[in-house]
Formats: structure tokens, sequence, C-alpha cells
């Protein structure tokens, strides 16, 4: 049976403050077979989200809208696929046949959420199956900055044969850092377009995915959490703080120049719009510290992300010789 | 009595650039092109952030617009403060009628 978009229980889609937290301060995480359990009601197919349905929508967008909208899709499908391609490792040598079967199901998913984004653009915005109008224009940020620290890691896990202290070290990249603070902000902003120009499909796949997300978000917390009480809190910490200074480099992205209006007005706009994303995100950084176990790491991992902002924003200066938006306003 | 202003190496009416302003407005109002005054405010007609930064980008195609130069307005919240926002940016009224 296939499960209506808003049925089942969620968990809090994505958002670290609806977790809930014991009169001692401790959190209730849920085990890996109750999330299980979860992804067993909250089951979507693509074909019922019907994604044809936008493609009137995307005949009709102008070209700076369809670019925009584009380059956000394509960061989506990017990380999508990629995880879809190498989170088998982290199955493989799960430290338990709960985790290893919840993990299988989230495998289940990255590939479902692989092929929602690809149909998506083909069948609705209208790209050809050979070629992708958004990856072609850009390079992907999270390809560039991210996906070699992952491979790495996942390198290493294979090579040990499983150490647990490298397991953990993927579980908080591939779960906090990429889905818990990239996605899960991207994904909110995404739907959040998409419910601005009416892609209905868009927006329904959107949750799904958000919905689907949230479980495997929740996993990471609960899996970290274990690492962080047992013999791992040091290295969790260390692993986390890298995850985030990488984050904001991204969310900078000094490799590609950034829409700068001339027009002050609609510059100021522009980074007003793009320092609310930034703090979205920051603020996700910040508010699953606690659920971790690591509430005191907070002001470190906001230090860390403003250092790293600040770098990036010199970065980009230096590249294209002219200021980053955000940076121009100051 | 009209203004003139110099842009790359054209003598321009004033009026004409306004004109062109609310022509480019009116092209990207977010429902469908139409008519737009000066007094018309970009939120009733439907420009939010993104629909704005799309405008921006296309006026400064429209007028050449390559630096931002210091001390520019911040007001843009009707097709009024873009006519003169653009009128001070585009170059130096050369004379008058």
């Amino acid at each position: 049976m296939i499960a209506q978009p808003n049925a089942g229980p969620t968990v809090g889609l994505l958002d670290v403050e609806d977790v809930a937290v014991s009169k001692t301060g401790g959190s209730r995480l849920p085990e890996p077979r109750a999330l299980y359990n979860q992804w067993e009601k909250q089951q979507w197919a693509i074909a019922h989200v019907n994604v044809r349905r936008d493609r009137p929508q995307w005949e009709a967008m102008r070209p700076f809208a369809r670019q925009e909208l584009l380059t956000s899709l394509n960061e989506l499908e990017v990380g999508e696929v990629f995880v879809s391609r190498t989170l088998s490792t982290l199955v493989g040598y799960a430290p338990s046949d709960a985790d290893r079967l919840f993990l299988s199901t989230q495998v289940a998913d990255e590939a479902r959420h692989a092929q929602f984004f690809q149909d998506y653009l083909h069948e609705a915005v209208g790209l050809a199956e050979t070629t992708s109008e958004a990856g072609s224009q850009q390079e992907s940020v999270y390809s560039r900055l991210f996906e070699p620290t992952l491979r790495a890691s996942l390198d290493n896990v294979a090579a040990s044969g499983g150490d647990i202290r490298f397991w953990h070290t993927a579980v908080v990249e591939y779960h906090l850092v990429t889905e818990g603070i990239l996605a899960a902000a991207a994904l909110h902003l995404t739907r959040q377009i998409a419910r601005r120009f009416s892609l209905p499909a868009l927006e329904e796949g959107l949750g799904n995915v958000i919905r689907d997300e949230s479980r495997h978000f929740t996993y990471g917390l609960a899996a970290t959490r274990r690492a962080v009480e047992g013999s791992l809190r040091g290295h969790m910490a260390e692993v986390y703080l890298a995850g985030v200074e990488t984050a904001a480099r991204i969310m900078v992205n000094p490799h590609r120049k950034a829409v700068t209006p001339v027009l002050r007005p609609a510059l100021l706009q522009r980074a007003a719009l793009l320092l609310a994303q930034w703090d979205l995100t920051r603020q996700r950084a910040l508010r699953q510290l606690r659920l971790m176990g690591l509430p005191d790491l907070r002001e470190e991992t906001q230090q860390v992300w403003d250092r790293s902002l600040e770098s990036a924003l010199s970065e980009y200066a230096e590249i294209w010789g002219t200021q980053h938006p955000v940076a121009a306003v100051r | 009595m009209n203004q003139h202003t110099e842009i790359n190496g054209n003598i321009i009416d004033t009026a004409e650039i306004n004109a062109r302003v609310r022509d480019v407005v009116g092209s990207l109002v977010p429902d469908g092109r139409r008519d737009v005054q000066s007094i018309d405010r970009l939120t009733d007609l439907g420009f939010d952030s993104l629909a704005t930064l799309e405008l921006a980008m296309a006026l400064e195609t429209e007028f050449d617009l390559l630096e931002v130069p210091e001390g520019q307005t911040v007001e843009m919240a009707t097709v009024g403060d873009i006519e003169i926002l653009i009128g001070s940016l585009v170059g130096t009224p050369a004379t008058s009628a």
C-alpha cells in the first residue's frame, strides 16, 4: 500500500527541535527498528507524484527563474545520485543487524530520490535524457568540495574492514553534514520556490524526500550519539567541525561567479536573501549539536562557521577580482 | 522642458529613459506583460525578491550598467524610483530644452 504524502507520523521533517527531549534533558531518539517501521508506513511512488503535471509551468517560466531553480535542483540531484551510489559501504560494515536493515531502507530511499530528480528534470523541466542543462552549465559545488572527503572516508571504512571509528566518521559526514545541514536547508528552500512558482509535483515530491531524509537524519543523530557517549567523543567533534567548515564554504561557493546586481537595491536584496539562506544552514549546524550529545561544542561550531565563511568570501574575491554580493554590501 | 542624458555617446531624452524603464518593468510583471505607471509599487505588480532580481538584471542589460557607484539610492519601491535610479546612473544630463 502506498501512503499518502501526509500519512503516518513524521520525525519532525528534518527539524531537530521536534525531537522529543526528556525532563532530564536526554533525547529520546528512535532506535533503528522504530525508524524501519516508519519507513514501511511512509512509502511513496514517483508515479503517484506525476511529475509531468509541472511541465506547463516550466514551459512558461522565464530564463532567469528557470536557471535559478535548475541550479537548486541540480545540486539536489547530484547529492542524491552520489549517496545512492556509495552508501552501500556503510551498509556492509554496519555494527549491528538493526543498523544494517535500516541503512538498507535508506539505500532504497536514495535510489528513489535520485530517480525522482532525474525524472523531474527530464519529464517536467524537459531536459533531454542524454544531457543536463543544469549540470552542463555549472559544476556542482557539493561534488567539488565535499565528495572527495566522503570518498576518502568510505575508502577508510572498507580498507579497515569496518573500523567503527571510520564508520562513524562517514555517518557524521553523510547523515549529519550532507543530509542534516546541507540537504535539509536546500530542500526546504527549493520547496519554497516550488510553491512560489506553483509547481505542485515538485512541491509534493520534495515533501516526500524531506520526510525520508528526516528518518535518515534521525538515524545519524542516534548513531552519532552512541559514538559520543562511547569512546569517540573527541573524534566525532573533530569530524563534525570539519564538516561544518566545508558546509560554510559550500554556501559561499567561491568557484562560481555569483549573480551580483549593479543596482544597489537589488544587490541589497540579493545579499539579504543569501544571508538568510546561510543563516538557516548555520542554525541547523548548531541545533543538532544537542541531540548529538555535543551541546558544549556550540560556540566552537559557531566560530568555525564564521571563519570558514570569511575565508571563502576572501577566496571568492581572489578568484573573481570582485567582491561576493554579501561582502559588497557590508 | 526635457532633460537629456548621454548613454554610450548617444544623447537620450529623460522621458525616453523613463519610457524604456516602464517598458522593461511592464514586460517582466510576473503575471504577464502590462502597462505600468511611475506610481505603481513593485509589490503591487507582483514582484517578489526573485522577480525583482530578474528585473534588476534586465535593467542592467538594457542600460549597459557595469559598476555599482558609491552612494547609490537604496529605494526601489515604485516604478518611479527605478526611473530616478536609472536616470542617475546612465550618465550626466547633457542639455535641457
